[in-house]
């Protein structure tokens, strides 16, 4: 049972670093200020969800696994809150060029 | 007597929320809980003063649903633009769409938008009277269906009339 | 296992350095705001991932910060960002 929820663990985290790849990759590659937020806002939320995922079995008790979700979900709400603030001023930069 | 009685609920209901999230970011220690109760009761002043109850009525029961929804949601959104950023073509056509959304301008239009910013492809730009402008990584999706769709999904748990 | 997490703390690191140096070359005000979302979401995962594999407790409280403190600087930012008032007076 530990051996496989080591395995679960080693799989959910590593995809979750292939999405932070996948958010930087984007960022590199995109043309625009605009297309870059979706890079970061969007590979990057499903890399940290992937991760806590991954931790949740090795945590010790449920208060510090809805700890966990309550991380994520925060991050997730700082993100929605912030890409569209970022979306306005990439815009406006835009306008203006 | 109905606002009266609704205000009342409404901060119970919040003051509820906030103790909970208390507990599950510090634990349940008695000196800490205390602290804890006069945290929520600030926080349930503020909130109530900050959007006043009964305006935008959350249902609770069709939550889970929508959060499965929302978390399937934001897994095709992760995929979706990994696929993009990994793939050597790197298949782009960004552009500007405006969605025509059923939320009048407010607290629910912007909830509504937040939660659009975490879906696939589409992140809001802009809020004006012709709705919400959303910039797309690709305008050959069906963007505006998808954007219908999650609406509904959203309206079953947060309800486009304002009962205010 | 805790080496396992480690090595993937350094690669989410090594991810957001690389990120930073892209988003730092075109400094505009939207790349300065999507610099501070990107040390939100990769720090919060490195701090999640050491804190796991060191056993260390309080780690989850310094990410609960990060999260947090991104989420202000970028709202703070947009309204010290020129035209932010303009725009807040066609919302109105």
């Amino acid at each position: 049972m530990s051996a496989a929820l080591d395995l679960f663990t080693i799989v959910a985290v590593s995809a979750g670093v292939v999405f932070f790849l996948a958010g930087t990759v984007g960022l590199l590659r995109f043309p625009d200020a605009l297309t870059r937020l979706h890079a970061l806002t969007k590979a990057d939320n499903l890399g940290l969800g992937l991760i806590v995922l991954g931790l949740l079995p090795r945590v010790d008790g449920v208060q510090a696994g809805l700890k966990l979700v309550a991380v994520w979900l925060l991050a997730l709400l700082a993100s929605a809150v912030a890409s569209q603030l970022i979306a306005r001023v990439a815009r406006r930069a835009g306008q203006s060029t | 007597m109905q606002r009266v009685y609704g205000a009342k609920r409404a901060a119970l209901v919040r003051g509820a929320g906030y103790l909970a999230l208390w507990i599950v970011l510090i634990g349940l220690d008695p000196l800490d809980l205390a602290v804890g109760v006069v945290a929520s009761a600030a926080a349930t002043w503020a909130s109530l003063r900050l959007l006043a109850p009964g305006t935008h009525a959350v249902r609770l029961g069709a939550l889970p649903g929508f959060a499965l929804r929302f978390l399937r949601q934001s897994v095709v959104a992760g995929v979706d633009v990994a696929h993009r950023a990994f793939s050597p073509r790197m298949p782009l056509r960004p552009g500007f769409v405006t969605h025509p959304t059923g939320y009048p301008r407010g607290a629910g239009r912007n909830a509504f938008a937040s939660l659009s910013s975490l879906l696939p492809g589409t992140v809001p730009v802009r809020d004006d009277a012709q709705g919400l402008l959303y910039h797309c990584l690709d305008v050959e999706q069906p963007v505006l269906a998808a954007l219908a769709e999650d609406e509904a999904a959203v309206a079953r748990v947060l309800p486009r009339t304002d009962r205010a | 296992m805790s080496a396992f997490l480690l090595a993937a703390a350094g690669c989410v690191l090594a991810t957001v350095a690389l990120g930073l140096v892209r988003i730092l070359r075109g400094p505009g005000d939207a790349e300065r705001m999507m610099a501070a979302q990107l040390l939100g979401s990769g720090g919060v995962a490195t701090l999640l991932l050491l804190g796991a594999a060191s056993g260390a407790s309080g780690v989850e409280d310094v990410a609960l910060t990060l999260a947090l403190l991104a989420a202000f600087a970028s709202v703070a930012f947009f309204k010290r960002a020129p035209g932010a008032a303009a725009d807040d007076a066609d919302r109105g």
